[in-house]
C-alpha cells in the first residue's frame, strides 16, 4: 500500500521537475543575445539605454557586464569570454589591449572629469574645497581610496590627478605625501564599490567621475580644469602625469600617460551577433538616442562622435558612417 | 556503528553502490582535474610568490580565529540550547541558522553597514580604534558570522548526547555547575567540539562572497584566486587553488586524526 | 529530617500538587506509586534539580527551597545508576569528596568501609562500561554515601536488577542504612520492597499524596480504593454498612469494629482468605460457601477466584494447598476470614 502511493508521488515530483526545466532548456540559446562589457562608470547611463533599446527591438536581450576597463579588455583577450561590444572609460585601453587582435575600430563618444567625492558624514566635510583637499587627504584618521589602477582607468586617473596637483600647486613631494595616507586596504577593483563604502561611512573620500557622483547624489569637490582631466585643451599639461600599470601578461608593465577623459566604444571582431551589435551602436551614437541619455546623466558626449583617422572611418559599418566624424 | 552483511546479489545493494559511486565521482572528478592541471614547477613557482603565501596564511589565521571565537562564545549557547526548554527556543535555533541561508554578499553588506560611521556601533568601533573595512578584524568578523551555526549545531548535538542525569548526580555530590561542566560534560563532549571546530573552520576558510565586500585587501586566498582568475585567467589561479585545497585537507585530516581516532580514555 | 510543605511543581508534561510530607531523621522512608505518578519528579525537586512553583522543602531545619543542588547535602542514585563513564570506579566513588570539608583520614576510612561493605575492592580500577548491573548499582551507592549526605534519594533501585539478586541488594541497603546517619528516601512501584525496607511510607498517585504513615497502616488500612488496590487488597467491594455488619449483595459480613461514617466499601487482603473443603468451625469468623471460578498461576502461588453468590473473592494459595484441596474450576470450596481482616474505607 505504501509503496504504490510512494511511487505515484515520486513520479509526479519528477514530472514537475522536468516541466520546470523545459523552459530553461528551451531558453538556453535565444537568438538576439547581445553581450557588452563596459566601464563601471557607464553602468547607470547604459542601463537606461538598455531599456530604451530593448523597447525598440524586443527580440534582442542585451546583457551587460560592468567592470574596470582593463579588466573588461582582459575578459575578451585572455579569458576569451564571448562579447559583441566593449565600451571603455579610456579609449587608449581599446587601442592598447584590444586593437588589432580583438577589434579594429575605436569610436570616441563621451568625456568626463574626475572629482573627489564625499558625504556629509565624512571627516572635515564642512571644510574641504578645491584649495585644501590635498592637505585634508594627508590628515591622520582620514580614510580615502581609489580603484585599482591595474584594473580600472579611474584608478590610474586618480593618481594622475594627484600628480598634476603637485605640479599645478607647485608643491614638490605632494604626491608621495598624499599617497602615504592611503593603505592598500582602501583600494577596490571597481570605483563604484567605493561609493557604497562612502555611503555606509566606511570611507571619507573617494575618487570618481563626476557623472557617477551626480548619479549617486554624492557631494564632490570640483577641481581646476588643469588637473581634473576633463578639458582636452589642457592635454599638454595632462601629459606630465604618468602611471605604470600591469601589461598584457603578468610580469609585464605598460605606462599610461595623462590625457583628457575620453570614452571609447568598439565592435568586437567576429562577434556572434553582429547584426544586433550594429543596431545597438547605431542607437548609442545617435544624438537623439544614446548620446542624449549620456548628456542627461551628467556625462558630456561628443556630438558627433569621433574617430582619429579617415582610414578607421572607412572600416566602420555603413550604418554608422553618418554618426562619426574624423577628428583627433 | 553496526555493519550489516548484505547478500551481494540483492538489487538494493547494487542501487546503493551505484548512487554512492555517482556522488563520489561528482565530487572527485572536478577536484582531480583541478589538482592535476598545474605542473609541478608551476606549483613550486607559486609557493615562492610572497603574496600567495601571505594570502594562504591569512586565510588560515582568520578562519582559525573565527573557529576559536565560535568555540568560546558558542559553547555556552550550545549548552543552553541542549539543556533548557523554554518558549521561543525554536525561534532562537532558527536565528542561529540564519547565517546559512543569507546570501553571502548580503552578509558582507550588512556587516559593512554596521561598521561604518552611519551606524552607532560603527562610531563606537571607530572611537575604540577598531577597523572593520579592509582589515583582518573585519574578515574575522565575517567568518565568525558564517561559521557560528556550524559550530553551535555540532556541539549542541554533542551535549544532547550526554544524559543530563550525569550532571544532576555531579551537582548532588556537591559540584557547582561550572565544576560539573569541566569535570563531566567537557570530557564527554570534547570530541563533538573538535568536529564543530573543523566544520566551522572549513566553512570559514572557503568563504568568498561576504569577505570580498568587506575586505578586498588584505586578500584571503579565495579572493586572490578570484582576482588572479579575473585578471589573468585560469592558468594563474589554479596553482593557488591547489595549494589552498591541499593545505586545508592536511589540516583537517590532522585535526581529525589527533582528536577523533583515539579510543575513550579513563 | 525532611519536611515538605505544600509543594507544587509544574512541568510541561506533569504536575505535583500540594505535596505535604514529614520524614524523621535517619528514617528509611519509601515513596510508592505506579509508574508516572510523579515519584521521580518529587525526588528531583527535593534534590534541587527541578524548579518548584510553590511550597517549601526543609532539610534538617534548613530551608533549602531556593538553594542550588550542590548546597543541599542531598545525594541521588538514579535507576540507571548514572555512573561517570570516563572515570574509574574509585574515581567515581571519590568524585564528590573535594566539595565537602571532611577530614581526609575520616574520608578515607569511610570510603574503605563502603568499599568493603559493598564488596567492590576488586573492581576499583575498572570503567563503568565493564561492570554488571548489580556492580554498577553498588558503585552508585558507594559514590552517593561517600560524601556523607544528610539525605540519600534512591530512584527505583531494584527495577533494573535480576530478581535473584534483589534479596542481596535489599540486605545491602538495610545494612548501609544502619551504618549511616543519612535519611534514606526510596521510590518504588513495588510494594513488597517497601514492606521489607521501610519504616514509614507514602503513596503517591497522579501527582498527589494519597496516604502516608507507617507501612503496616498503609498495608492494612488503606484510605482510598486506589491505595487499597495498589497495596494488593484485591477484594474491594462497595457495601452497605450498618453497625458492625456490611451487606454485600446477599452476604452479611461481620466487622470487628464500627466503621467511620463516610465508609462506603470494604476490602480484604487475599492472604487473609482461607480456603477449606469443609466449613471452618470458628464462630466469630465469616464463612461462606462458593465455587471456584478461576485459577490463575502467579509464579509460585496461585490466585483463586471464588464465586460466592455472584461475588468474586480472590484468595492466594500455595501449590501444596492447591493439591491438597484438589481445587479445580467449578469445584466447591468454603472461604473464611476474620472480622479483623475486613477493612472499611
Amino acid at each position: 500500500m505504501m509503496t504504490k502511493l510512494m511511487i505515484k508521488k515520486v513520479c509526479i515530483v519528477l514530472l514537475l521537475l522536468v516541466a520546470f526545466q523545459l523552459p530553461i532548456i528551451a531558453g538556453a540559446e535565444p537568438s538576439g543575445k547581445l553581450v557588452m562589457f563596459h566601464a563601471g562608470s557607464l553602468s547607470v547611463p547604459f542601463e537606461a539605454m538598455e531599456k530604451n533599446f530593448e523597447k525598440m527591438y524586443p527580440k534582442v536581450d542585451l546583457q551587460r557586464e560592468g567592470s574596470g576597463s582593463q579588466q573588461a579588455a582582459r575578459k575578451i583577450t585572455d579569458l576569451k569570454k564571448p562579447c559583441d561590444i566593449m565600451a571603455s572609460a579610456d579609449y587608449t585601453v581599446i587601442d592598447k589591449l584590444l586593437i588589432p587582435a580583438a577589434a579594429e575600430m575605436n569610436i570616441r563618444f563621451a568625456t568626463n572629469q574626475l572629482v573627489l567625492c564625499y558625504t556629509e558624514r565624512s571627516k572635515y566635510a564642512a571644510e574641504v574645497n578645491a584649495n585644501n583637499w590635498y592637505e585634508i587627504l594627508q590628515r591622520k584618521g582620514v580614510v580615502w581610496g581609489h580603484s585599482d589602477p591595474n584594473l580600472d582607468p579611474c584608478g590610474y586617473r586618480s593618481l594622475m590627478v594627484i600628480q598634476l596637483a603637485e605640479k599645478y600647486h607647485k608643491i614638490p613631494g605632494l604626491y608621495d605625501k598624499v599617497i602615504a595616507n592611503r593603505p592598500k586596504e582602501n583600494i577596490r577593483p571597481k570605483s563604484v564599490e567605493l561609493i557604497s563604502l562612502l555611503q555606509t561611512g566606511n570611507m571619507d573620500y573617494a575618487w570618481e567621475y563626476r557623472s557617477v557622483a551626480v548619479q549617486h547624489k554624492l557631494r564632490y569637490v570640483v577641481l581646476p580644469d588643469e588637473i581634473n582631466l576633463g578639458n582636452y585643451k589642457h592635454d599638454k599639461f595632462y601629459e606630465q602625469a604618468k602611471v605604470q600599470v600591469t601589461g598584457k601578461k603578468p610580469g609585464t608593465f605598460m605606462t599610461m600617460t595623462g590625457g583628457s577623459v575620453t570614452y571609447g566604444i568598439t565592435l568586437i571582431k567576429n562577434t556572434p551577433n553582429r547584426e544586433a551589435a550594429i543596431a545597438f551602436l547605431k542607437y548609442v551614437l545617435d544624438p537623439k538616442g544614446g548620446l542624449k541619455v549620456l548628456d542627461e546623466m551628467g556625462q558630456p558626449p561628443f556630438v558627433p562622435c569621433r574617430v582619429p583617422t579617415a582610414a578607421m572611418k572607412d572600416l566602420l559599418p555603413n550604418e554608422l558612417q553618418k554618426f562619426v566624424e574624423v577628428k583627433n | 556503528m553496526k555493519l550489516q552483511t548484505i547478500k551481494i546479489r540483492e538489487p538494493f545493494f547494487w542501487f546503493t553502490v551505484s548512487c554512492s559511486a555517482i556522488i563520489l565521482a561528482f565530487i572527485l572528478i572536478p577536484l582531480i582535474e583541478l589538482m592535476t592541471a598545474p605542473s609541478a614547477d608551476v606549483l613550486l613557482e607559486t609557493l615562492k610568490d610572497r603574496d600567495v603565501v601571505r594570502s594562504i596564511w591569512l586565510s588560515i589565521y582568520t578562519s582559525g580565529s573565527a573557529a576559536l571565537i565560535s568555540f568560546f562564545f558558542g559553547t555556552p549557547l550550545a549548552f543552553m540550547l541542549a539543556r533548557s526548554e523554554f518558549r521561543g527556543k525554536r525561534f532562537i535555533e532558527s536565528i542561529i541558522d540564519l547565517p546559512i541561508v543569507i546570501p553571502h554578499p548580503v552578509i558582507g553588506i550588512a556587516i559593512l553597514s554596521v561598521a561604518g560611521k552611519n551606524h552607532l556601533l560603527g562610531r563606537w568601533m571607530e572611537a575604540l580604534g577598531i577597523r572593520i573595512m579592509g582589515s583582518p578584524t573585519g574578515i574575522i568578523t565575517v567568518l565568525t558570522f558564517v561559521g557560528l551555526p556550524f559550530y553551535i549545531n555540532a556541539v549542541k548535538d554533542g551535549f544532547e548526547g550526554i544524559p543530563q542525569r550525569l550532571e544532576n548526580v555531579s551537582r548532588s555530590l556537591g559540584a557547582s555547575m561550572f565544576s560539573t561542566f569541566f569535570r563531566i560534560t567537557f570530557p564527554l563532549a570534547w570530541r563533538s567540539m573538535v568536529v564543530g571546530f573543523i566544520m566551522c573552520g572549513a566553512r570559514a576558510i572557503s568563504e568568498f562572497g561576504a569577505v570580498v565586500i568587506v575586505a578586498y585587501h588584505p586578500m584571503i586566498a579565495p579572493v586572490m584566486i578570484y582576482e588572479r582568475f579575473e585578471s589573468y585567467g585560469l592558468k594563474y589561479s589554479q596553482p593557488i587553488a591547489v595549494w589552498l585545497v591541499a593545505i586545508c585537507l592536511l589540516l583537517f585530516f590532522l585535526l581529525r586524526w589527533v582528536a577523533l581516532s583515539k579510543p575513550r580514555e579513563a | 529530617m525532611i519536611t515538605i510543605a505544600h509543594l507544587h511543581v509544574h512541568l510541561l508534561s506533569f504536575d505535583l500538587i500540594d505535596i505535604c510530607l514529614h520524614i524523621e531523621a535517619n528514617e528509611f522512608f519509601t515513596l510508592i506509586g505506579p509508574t508516572g505518578a510523579g515519584k521521580t519528579v518529587l525526588l528531583e525537586a527535593i534534590a534541587g534539580l527541578t524548579p518548584v512553583q510553590k511550597g517549601q522543602i526543609i532539610i534538617q531545619n534548613r530551608n533549602v527551597t531556593s538553594l542550588p543542588p550542590e548546597k543541599r547535602g542531598v545525594s541521588i542514585l538514579y535507576q540507571d545508576h548514572a555512573l561517570f563513564p570516563h572515570l574509574s570506579v574509585i574515581n567515581n566513588i571519590t568524585y564528590g569528596l573535594r566539595y565537602h570539608p571532611i577530614d581526609e583520614k575520616r574520608a578515607r576510612q569511610r570510603i574503605q568501609e563502603l568499599i568493603e561493605l559493598l564488596n567492590l575492592s576488586h573492581l576499583l580500577k575498572r570503567l563503568p562500561a565493564h561492570l554488571s548491573g548489580g556492580e554498577k548499582q553498588r558503585v552508585g551507592l558507594a559514590r552517593a554515601l561517600a560524601v556523607e549526605p544528610q539525605v540519600l534519594l534512591l530512584d527505583e533501585p531494584f527495577s533494573a536488577l535480576d530478581p535473584n539478586f534483589k534479596a542481596d541488594i535489599r540486605n545491602s541497603l538495610k545494612s548501609l542504612h544502619q551504618n549511616s546517619t543519612a535519611t534514606f528516601l526510596m521510590v518504588t512501584h513495588d510494594f513488597a520492597d517497601a514492606l521489607s525496607l521501610a519504616d514509614r511510607s507514602a503513596v503517591i498517585h497522579q501527582g498527589r499524596i494519597e496516604q502516608s504513615g507507617k507501612i503496616e497502616d498503609i498495608f492494612e488500612k488503606p484510605v482510598s480504593p486506589f491505595v487499597a488496590d495498589f497495596v494488593g487488597m484485591k477484594n474491594l467491594f462497595p457495601a452497605v454498612l450498618n453497625g458492625t455488619v456490611a451487606s454485600l449483595g446477599s452476604l452479611k459480613i461481620k466487622l470487628s469494629q464500627k466503621p467511620s461514617d463516610h465508609s462506603r466499601s470494604i476490602a480484604i487482603r487475599p492472604e487473609e482468605i482461607i480456603l477449606t473443603k469443609n466449613p471452618s468451625s470458628s464462630g466469630s469468623w465469616n464463612v461462606f460457601k462458593g465455587s471456584v471460578a478461576k485459577i490463575i498461576p502467579q509464579g509460585f502461588i496461585y490466585e483463586i477466584h471464588v464465586d460466592v453468590g455472584h461475588i468474586i473473592f480472590k484468595a492466594m494459595v500455595g501449590k501444596n494447598t492447591l493439591f491438597q484441596l484438589g481445587l479445580t474450576e467449578g469445584s466447591d470450596v468454603y472461604i473464611s476470614f476474620r472480622p479483623e481482616a475486613v477493612h472499611s474505607l
